[in-house]
């Protein structure tokens, strides 16, 4: 089976998402939109939600003390 | 949405046909030299048929990863699926009501299969693996085992010595599947029995579509990082042409929960099961796993926010030919038609009656 090469997230990977599931869930929603019938997906196409996403994950980076929330 | 990806058997049928099988070169093996041998090495040598015929797995990577999985602190924390699987291949050398003087496990990992196992039912355990420390830190289990390091593709031992070959999800990452069972048949005895499982075409499609429409996304195009999987049709056809009798192939599906896609992707590299295709991309995108993450979340996920990957498992059954072995009934020898089955048990009775 496998995944790409090097998969080693940092521990927190998991703890940050959580975080930010209301933006993670408004990215997924806009790409599963455009895989309906009809719906064409390209790059960028859902650039917004992900900017939104990223910034959060990057502010809980940095707001979470080690060892989580 | 989601493409699957080309199938290795497919493409070996097409270029497979003109080169001629490789056989072993039987080296034999002393009863009595029990213990860890290194026997063959796990890369092929340059120019070998199997360069030729068909690469899509970089072999010594994937010693590498099962090396460094076997190697972790806590590898049982890994063996969930693989103990499931071997348990279940278990249960079906105990449905062969038999016992089994000589056996040998192809891709043993830790010994997955032969610690639900017990010495009333095989005599003697040859475990081969690709990674030594796997066999250095093989589960317990009561079957004297002889530990050999060598490559699934290359089997180093004699025509005819096994009375019983099983393997637990392994071939799939074997390059030339057809020459692997060709020589998995070329070891049995005569009336031996193969049962063996691999990962099936559906395994982990979540993570495939998931990863295939995140790249998309964020970098406009996507290769692969699932590996490609056999069809559950040409396993009967391969088997058939690796000289099994006798077939019996079924698929079942294993579904996992997962905290996330994060944890999932760990877990397959605890495994040891990350790709190993040499047409993987070295690195997966950071943002590209975030997308891949919260996409893997929306489509898939549970209520609880917890999300499942589904593993497809093919089981398949082969016998060696044997002239004890019951066979189909010559062509116009019956004597009641199908259309009067429903009929039956007034035919039986009245067969009785007349004897």
């Amino acid at each position: 089976i496998g995944v790409g090469a090097r998969v080693r997230p940092p521990p927190r990977l998991p703890e940050r998402l959580a975080v930010c599931r209301a933006e993670a869930a408004a990215y997924g929603r806009c790409v599963q939109a455009s895989t309906a019938p009809g719906g064409r997906l390209m790059k960028d196409l859902c650039a917004q939600e992900f900017e939104a996403l990223r910034s959060c994950f990057a502010a809980a980076g940095k707001k979470t003390p080690r060892g989580g929330l | 949405m989601c493409l699957q990806v080309a199938l290795p058997q497919e493409m070996l049928r097409l270029r497979g046909l003109s080169h001629r099988w490789w056989r072993p070169s039987a080296l034999g093996i002393p009863a009595k030299n029990l213990g860890l041998r290194k026997v063959a090495s796990g890369v092929s040598p340059p120019g070998s048929p199997s360069r030729r015929a068909l690469n899509i797995f970089d072999r010594d990577l994937k010693r590498k990863q099962k090396n460094w999985a076997a190697r972790q602190p806590e590898p049982m924390k890994f063996d969930y699926l693989k103990e499931e699987v071997g348990s279940r291949i278990a249960d079906r050398v105990y449905d062969i009501a038999r016992n089994f003087s000589l056996a040998l496990d192809v891709g043993c990992g830790r010994g997955y299969i032969a610690q639900h196992l017990n010495k009333e039912t095989i005599g003697k355990f040859f475990q081969v693996d690709i990674a030594e420390n796997a066999l250095k830190n093989a589960l317990e289990m009561e079957i004297p085992t002889v530990s050999v390091l060598a490559d699934e593709e290359f089997l180093p031992f004699r025509e005819n010595t096994f009375n019983l070959v099983v393997s637990s999800l392994s071939l799939h990452w074997v390059n030339d599947l057809p020459r692997a069972l060709e020589q998995i048949h070329y070891v049995l005895k005569p009336d031996g029995v193969f049962i063996g499982a691999m990962f099936g075409g559906d395994t982990l499609y979540e993570l495939r579509c998931s990863l295939q429409l995140a790249e998309t996304e964020r970098e406009g195009g996507f290769s692969p990082h699932v590996s490609p999987f056999t069809a559950v049709n040409d396993l009967g056809h391969l088997l058939g042409r690796a000289g099994f009798n006798t077939l019996t192939v079924d698929t079942d599906e294993i579904q996992v929960n997962y905290p996330g896609m994060f944890e999932l992707m760990e877990d397959l590299q605890g495994m040891g099961e990350s790709n190993c295709a040499w047409n993987r991309k070295a690195l997966l995108h950071r943002d590209t796993m975030l997308a891949a993450a919260a996409v893997y979340g929306e489509m898939y996920g549970n209520e609880d926010g917890s999300v499942p990957a589904t593993y497809q498992i093919y089981y398949m059954i082969g016998w060696k030919y044997h002239d004890s072995q019951a066979r189909p009934a010559e062509r116009g020898s019956a004597t009641v038609s199908f259309g009067e089955l429903g009929k039956i048990s007034n035919l039986m009775s009245q067969e009785k009656k007349s004897q």
